[in-house]
């Protein structure tokens, strides 16, 4: 195994949420960043984890990212394919042992939002900025046995409190999800372009876990709106392997999740066309198949 | 057997009415974009959706000035752009002010599935602890009576009509959907009219070969259309690739009203109909969205070439 040289901080995320996915795992791929992480780890060290896309997709291998979480791709190769209310009556059900989310806000005790910033004068009717609403993350944040988080660290989206809880993280504290009647255990990780935090086992909070490679604890701290708290021993993510990278550029050769290479920007259709076309062909040589 | 078989204009005209209800079967990958093109060309006004999650087809609908109120758990065009004609509608009320009733996906999914079911609501336990269930009134939290702790219950959906998109179907409406269909066939279990579109219509005798691919029975639709490239510019599995290109150009004129107005006028009002759309994109492009699908993604021929 080799580290690879040459990757992007988005790539960097992907192979860190990756790494999260265990060879036994059952695993709930929410929309947009999420996608990326899910195809490279059942594609490296992950082969027999089951992906789930609530479009109704069971245990893909799919050839690239999948544009939305209905498209072909989510059934490519697939175990099953059906509704969303059965994926996600299986969610329910408690048989997913990991959910991936991703989120516009988080909070203190990991609660996310992705439903209206009300804005000073705004409400929740008249919102500053609405957003898309939950999709699946609730269902996902409020079942899955884990949850991971993946969103990038920006000023004003890491606070206090949410504004409006869309997924629940641990809700007001420890025992909270409890009284709510949720029986997912609650997130255990978020990992942002700049660092990966944790939630501290008693108090519920979450804190500081591990550094990407340059960052500093100083420079965390003005991006997290309350007094975060920091490892005793603090960690450095482990860089993408040549074999992560490879296989996520592979997966997403317009860029699409990874963002804006040159190499993959559509000038024409034509363009599209071809490019899609041969992705093909070096995605089934790159995989083996 | 009744044959349901109308054109797209009159199948809108004898559902789809001013102020009703409809439900939107897909979710990007497989919404029915030709019928949603059909009724804002046919100027509908103060609609309510009712969806899980949609995406091109309801930021279309929206940006045309269609629809009033939406019960839906997302709204947004999702990995490759946002919801800007559904920000600008809610947060600036251009065209007009939307009423926002919302659930998590699976919430909307169980008031289908009860309405699917003839039940009146539906008891499920995601939600709870959140602020969905704070601003929704009509979500209820009681404590399950047999000791399970905290549910929400959620009330049935019963859409005037849903629109659903299938690969083939008989002349009754028999439809058969194939790769990962999201909440179609409940949603259309659910509605009180089905308007079926379809890229194939088939014999009966057809569709009697492979019983297991029937998702939904011809008995829940009302009026079957064969629509070659019914979901353009989204993806249908076995049938068409996505074109994002095509996408990009909309999310790109929907950057200002005025943009997607004129996008509307070239793309839905500028054309008479579906097929004058279809030669519009290009018959070139169509076939390349066809043959990149089918090099990839075809649905497995399941019986042999003997017919056995």
């Amino acid at each position: 195994m080799h580290y690879a040289q040459d990757y992007t901080v988005t790539e960097l995320m992907g192979a860190t949420v990756a790494r999260q996915i265990r060879n036994d795992d059952l695993v709930f791929i929410g929309i947009g960043l999420p996608l990326i992480a899910g195809v490279c780890a059942v594609s490296t060290h992950a082969p027999e984890a089951i992906l789930i896309y609530e479009g109704g997709g069971v245990g893909a291998r799919s050839l690239r990212i999948p544009w939305t979480i209905a498209d072909s791709p989510t059934a490519e190769r697939a175990l099953a394919a059906g509704p969303l209310w059965r994926v996600m009556s299986d969610l329910q059900r408690g048989f997913v042992t990991l959910g991936i989310i991703g989120g516009a806000e988080v909070d203190r005790f990991g609660n996310v939002n992705t439903t209206v910033i009300p804005g000073e004068n705004g409400s929740y009717t008249r919102p500053k900025i609405r957003l898309p609403g939950s999709g699946g993350a609730n269902d996902i944040a409020s079942c899955a046995e884990r949850i991971v988080i993946m969103m990038r660290l920006e000023k004003g989206k890491f606070v206090e409190r949410v504004k409006f809880i869309t997924s629940p993280g641990y809700l007001t504290g420890p025992g909270a999800r409890e009284m709510a009647g949720l029986r997912g255990k609650g997130p255990v990780m978020v990992v942002t372009n700049k660092c990966v935090f944790k939630f501290d086992e008693n108090t519920k909070e979450m804190y500081l876990a591990a550094l990407f490679p340059g960052v500093t604890v100083e420079e965390i701290r003005e991006y997290v709106d309350w007094d975060l708290k920091v490892a005793p021993q603090l960690e450095e993510v482990e860089p993408p392997t040549e074999e992560q990278v490879k296989v996520m550029r592979t997966f997403d050769p317009l860029g699409i999740v990874l963002g804006g290479s040159k190499k993959g920007k559509i000038e024409t259709f034509d363009d599209y066309y071809q490019k899609m076309r041969q992705s093909y062909t070096v995605a089934r040589q790159n995989l083996q198949l | 057997m009744q044959d349901k078989r109308m054109t797209l204009k009159e199948s809108v005209s004898a559902f789809v009415t001013d102020g009703c209800s409809f439900a939107l079967g897909g979710l990007s990958a497989r919404e029915p974009m030709a019928i949603c093109y059909e009724i804002i060309r046919q100027r509908k006004r103060n609609l309510t959706l009712i969806t899980d999650s949609s995406c091109d087809a309801a930021e279309l609908l929206i940006a045309a000035g269609c629809i009033s109120r939406i019960e839906c758990a997302y709204i947004w065009i999702g990995v490759i752009g946002s919801g800007v004609n559904y920000r600008r509608a809610v947060e600036k009320g251009l065209p007009n002010f939307i009423e926002v009733e919302e659930y998590s996906n699976f919430g909307m999914a169980a008031r289908f599935l009860a309405g699917s079911m003839g039940l009146p609501f539906m008891p499920i336990k995601t939600m709870l602890g959140t602020d969905i269930v704070r601003v929704n009134p009509r979500i209820k939290v009681i404590q399950d009576p047999y000791g399970s702790g905290p549910v929400a219950l959620v009330p049935a959906a019963n859409p005037d009509v849903a629109l659903i998109h299938a690969q083939r179907a008989d002349k009754a409406g028999n439809a058969q959907l194939w790769g990962c269909y999201v909440n179609d066939d409940i949603m259309a279990r659910s509605a009180k009219h089905v308007i079926l579109t379809c890229e194939e219509i088939v014999s009966t005798s057809e569709i009697r070969r492979h019983p297991n691919m029937t998702v939904i029975p011809g008995y829940c639709v009302s009026a079957v259309v064969e629509v070659p490239f019914g979901c353009h510019p989204v993806s249908f599995h076995g049938y068409y690739w996505m074109d994002i290109p095509f996408r990009r150009e909309i999310i790109a004129a929907s950057a200002t009203m005025e943009g997607i107005k004129a996008w509307l006028e070239e793309w839905v009002f500028g054309v008479e109909d579906h097929a004058a759309y279809l030669k519009k994109v290009g018959r070139e492009r169509l076939l390349a969205l066809k043959t990149l699908e089918v090099e990839n993604y075809q649905i497995p021929k399941i019986i042999d070439e003997e017919g056995v």
